[in-house]
């Protein structure tokens, strides 16, 4: 979630009203509204319980999570109005993260 | 620099190198460098090992223990564990994404096919659990 922290800041209101967040997680939906309430931003959690989307996505990290199971690989997309790909952040290490001002960047050179 | 300063500089080191780390894990400059832990734990042990080496005291070798054992684990989980494999993903720039269908925190349908022509979308998976 350190991706999502911060972004909120990052964006005016007129562009967090613009954009739509969809985050994408295994979590159920429970834990995943208590992380939305925290965060002060209008997001949408969705819950991929099965990894399906994520993994007709690509972004499976095999084997990744704490107990051996998998678990999606951190991956941030921006999409223009016609759901097209613009901008894309794929790490190879779980640690790293887009930093909120790339991403605020890539949303205002849509 | 005596024996008990090296020590004590080593430790200071690798204090400090944890508080930063989990302090500040929010901070993308921090976050997002890895590699600066591995860095600091290996510094710390390398001034343990001269403090050693200037006098065979019983901290000396704590601290040479302690950093060392710091870094061999930090190298462990950045180097190994927290390295994703490499795999082909269903995006591309300039390309469509995908569309999908999954129910959102108040149990509603979302599909990215909903924005279309309407409104941009940042979409980002996360694992959940941090």
């Amino acid at each position: 979630m350190a991706e999502l922290q911060g972004l909120g800041a990052a964006l005016s209101d007129a562009e967090r009203a613009g954009i739509e967040i969809v985050a994408v997680s295994p979590d159920d939906n429970a834990q995943s509204q208590r992380l939305a309430d925290g965060l002060h931003l209008n997001y949408r959690f969705v819950a991929d319980r099965d990894l399906a989307v994520t993994r007709r996505y690509g972004l499976v990290h095999p084997r990744g999570g704490p107990d051996g199971q998998d678990v999606p690989r951190p991956a941030t997309v921006l999409l223009d109005r016609n759901g097209v790909v613009r901008w894309l952040s794929l790490s190879s290490n779980y640690q790293v993260r887009p930093d909120p001002r790339d991403v605020v960047r890539a949303v205002r050179a849509l | 620099m005596t024996a008990s300063r090296a020590a004590a500089l080593s430790a200071l080191i690798c204090v400090a190198t944890v508080a930063t780390y989990s302090l500040l894990i929010g901070v993308p400059a921090v976050r997002n460098h890895p590699e600066g832990y591995v860095s600091a734990f290996a510094i710390a042990a390398t001034v343990a090992g001269l403090g050693v080496a200037l006098g065979r005291r019983w901290y000396g070798w704590v601290a040479l223990v302690g950093a060392l054992g710091l870094f061999i684990m930090g190298s462990y989980v950045n180097f190994v564990l927290a390295r994703i494999p490499a795999a082909p993903t269903a995006l591309a720039l300039g390309e469509p994404a995908p569309d999908f269908t999954l129910i959102d925190a108040a149990g509603r349908r979302v599909s990215l096919a909903d924005y279309r022509d309407r409104k941009p979308v940042l979409l980002v998976f996360y694992r959940g659990y941090w």
